[in-house]
């Protein structure tokens, strides 16, 4: 018979949003050495991170390779659990970031490749560059969704555990003698593997993100939806004028084959 | 002054507690304007001639921060001319409402009051109406996707203002506030009846819940005894037996049945991973239909809220194998097999102002984003279709000529 554990949960999606992202200074800047080195004008980070106030990424991810341009020393980079995930540098160019997830060995799967292409320069609307000028602070990240289609069975039970939100726990000291200090979670939130309603932490916008509204949210993915209505809407109109110059086009096609017929 | 035992005294003046200690000064009377007031009103008001040091501040100063204005949106003819234009309503009307609005500070019942005009609206459809312009003009100032959150949600909460709603509301609420005594009585006796069936519904429904989890115990994890079902021992058979069949003194015999001595193909040879249990578990599931539901498909008990919050989606149908993005669902549909049909995509999508990168890949976000696709592939095939019957049309244009 085999192993029980490769069984899978059939017909059963596990779904984990997750960010990949950098953030980038122009040099000289307090968390870099100083001076830099020759040539390089920027600082950056770059990182694979959970939702503030998600579950814990490392139940499902146990190392993250960044393989960065050729030229750097030693470009491949391994990190492995529990992270944090990030690989911090300096340089003066953009390039591809290969990243390389490799997942929990229960899980059965392979490692997969995704690309995150630096941003080190200001972008977005003119308002936007200016922020992240005058901050210093450049932050490009999406939010990713990963999906483990029909997981295995261990695998399932490690991702419904409870323990994937202790991370989220701080310490609260118990008030008076014979107390315990318990544990609670820091945020006023319960932590969920959803998107949150509000963006977490009160970051008004202050997330970055690549679209203007920024932090990850509900309300942001509304404005997202909002948004691509528009872009539908407008899509629409073409669709109609095309139509009317379809409808056109054959009345002319009528009258010129009664034009040649009638010659 | 007085004790209680002694009878009451006439009380005397004390002189020196009266004595005023300052000296008299010189005061006089200003014409001073109400900032409050736009028609120039004078107020005559006695001031002192010399401010002395501890004199109270003048009250228009000390009540000028109630002087508040209510914000009101404003827009000119040519933004009116274009976005705000509306059946029901004249420029003149319309201007008239937000100078009421302005003039009541935005105490709606009293705009409801103070509106006059040759037509009769109720004040929902005032509200409609200036809700909707404050929507248009929010919007015109900063597009959708610029906003901010709060920006958003009021303009939000402007937007979905329905006026039949709320006038239905109010007359509910107005309906609920004259109910007779009777009714009332009625309304809480069967309030109370609902109460306790929902109370009684909640026993009810645990025992039931309680019957059905020992009806239902699963039969696939916990089970002690692999080989219970016929299906099983055949495989446990074939196995043994191809085992066997490798050693060279063998002491199985076959038992001459070719259905379980060759039951496909030989176990020893099936690979030992993860499709190995795929096969055995549908026919477990088929041969006990009646002891699985749904639910019990998944190894742990779940409640629904328990799903999303650790993000398990059930039920799904052909979903592929091993890991997918959700964000590939937004990028891939751009690339065509050819270039020159992969640029003509992005012409139109940018065209239709959808950003490169969309940066969200939610259900919700992939739904609209592929119903936009969906959009643009017919956009395209009408483009095609259109050059196809131009060049038919030149060529119908020179034989006629």
């Amino acid at each position: 018979m085999p192993a029980q554990t490769s069984k899978r949960v059939r017909n059963t999606q596990l779904r984990r949003h997750f960010l990949i992202g950098n953030e980038a200074h122009v040099l000289p800047h307090p968390s870099f050495p100083s001076p830099p080195p020759d040539g390089h004008t920027k600082g950056w980070k770059v990182y694979v991170r959970p939702l503030p106030n998600g579950p814990d990424m490392t139940t499902w991810l146990k190392k993250v390779q960044f393989k960065l341009h050729h030229t750097y020393t030693d470009a491949s980079r391994m990190i492995e659990a529990p992270g944090p995930f990030e690989v911090t540098e300096t340089g003066y160019g953009e390039f591809g970031v290969e990243i390389r997830l490799y997942f929990a060995p229960e899980s059965g799967e392979k490692a997969v490749y995704r690309e995150h292409y630096l941003v080190l320069a200001p972008y977005g609307s003119d308002e936007q560059k200016a922020r992240q000028s005058r901050e210093n602070a450049v932050v490009a990240e999406r939010l990713e969704t990963i999906e483990f289609n029909e997981p295995t069975l261990d695998f399932f039970r490690a991702m419904t555990g409870e323990e994937q939100f202790t991370w989220l726990k701080v310490v609260k000291k118990g008030k008076g003698k014979g107390k315990k200090a318990e544990m609670v979670f820091g945020s006023e939130v319960e932590p969920t593997a959803q998107l949150p309603e509000r963006p977490v932490g009160g970051l008004e916008g202050g997330g970055g993100g690549l679209g203007a509204g920024g932090a990850w949210s509900r309300v942001y993915e509304r404005q997202v939806v909002a948004q691509l209505a528009q872009s539908g809407a407008s899509l629409e109109q073409a669709l109609e004028h095309e139509k009317r110059e379809m409808d056109s086009r054959r009345k002319k096609m009528e009258e010129l084959g009664l034009a040649i017929a009638t010659k | 002054m007085t004790s209680k035992t002694e009878a009451p005294q006439p009380r005397r003046w004390k002189k020196s507690q009266f004595r005023v200690h300052s000296r008299p000064t010189h005061w006089s009377a200003e014409d001073t304007p109400i900032p409050a007031r736009h028609d120039q009103l004078q107020a005559r008001r006695w001031r002192r001639a010399t401010q002395g040091p501890n004199d109270v501040a003048p009250p228009d100063a000390k009540f000028a921060k109630y002087n508040v204005e209510t914000e009101v949106p404003t827009y000119d003819a040519e933004a009116y001319e274009q976005h705000l234009t509306h059946a029901d309503w004249t420029k003149e009307d319309t201007d008239h409402l937000f100078a009421t609005y302005r003039d009541c500070n935005g105490k709606w019942p009293v705009v409801a009051d103070h509106y006059a005009s040759d037509r009769q609206r109720s004040m929902e459809e005032l509200k409609a109406r200036f809700y909707g312009i404050s929507a248009t003009l929010l919007s015109l100032r900063t597009p959708i996707t610029s906003m901010t959150g709060t920006e958003f949600d009021l303009y939000n909460a402007l937007e979905k203002f329905e006026p039949a709603k709320e006038a239905a509301r109010k007359r509910l609420a107005e309906g609920h506030m004259q109910r007779r005594q009777d009714e009332v009585d009625e309304e809480t006796v069967l309030l109370s009846e609902l109460q306790r069936i929902m109370l009684h519904q909640a026993t009810l429904d645990s025992e039931r819940e309680d019957l059905r989890r020992r009806l239902d115990h699963p039969q696939a994890n916990s089970n002690s005894y692999p080989y219970a079902t016929s299906q099983s021992l055949t495989q446990l058979w074939q196995q043994l037996l191809a085992a066997d069949r490798l050693k060279k003194n063998q002491r199985l015999r076959p038992t001459g049945n070719s259905a379980y001595d060759f039951g496909g193909t030989p176990t020893s040879a099936r690979p030992h991973n993860s499709n190995a249990g795929l096969p055995d578990a549908g026919s477990r599931r088929t041969t006990l239909p009646s002891a699985t539901t749904p639910q019990s498909a998944l190894p742990v008990d779940l409640s629904k809220a328990e799903l999303s919050r650790y993000g398990v989606v059930v039920g799904q149908d052909k979903l592929p194998s091993g890991v997918t993005f959700a964000s590939d669902r937004l990028s891939k549909p751009r690339v065509a097999k050819s270039t020159l049909q992969t640029d003509k995509i992005a012409a139109i999508l940018t065209h239709a102002g959808v950003p490169d990168l969309v940066p969200l890949p939610t259900p919700a976000v992939i739904e609209s984003f592929e119903a936009l696709m969906g959009k643009v592939h017919t956009l395209l095939d009408l483009r095609k279709f259109a050059e196809k019957e131009e060049q038919e049309l030149r060529v119908r244009l020179a034989e006629a000529s």
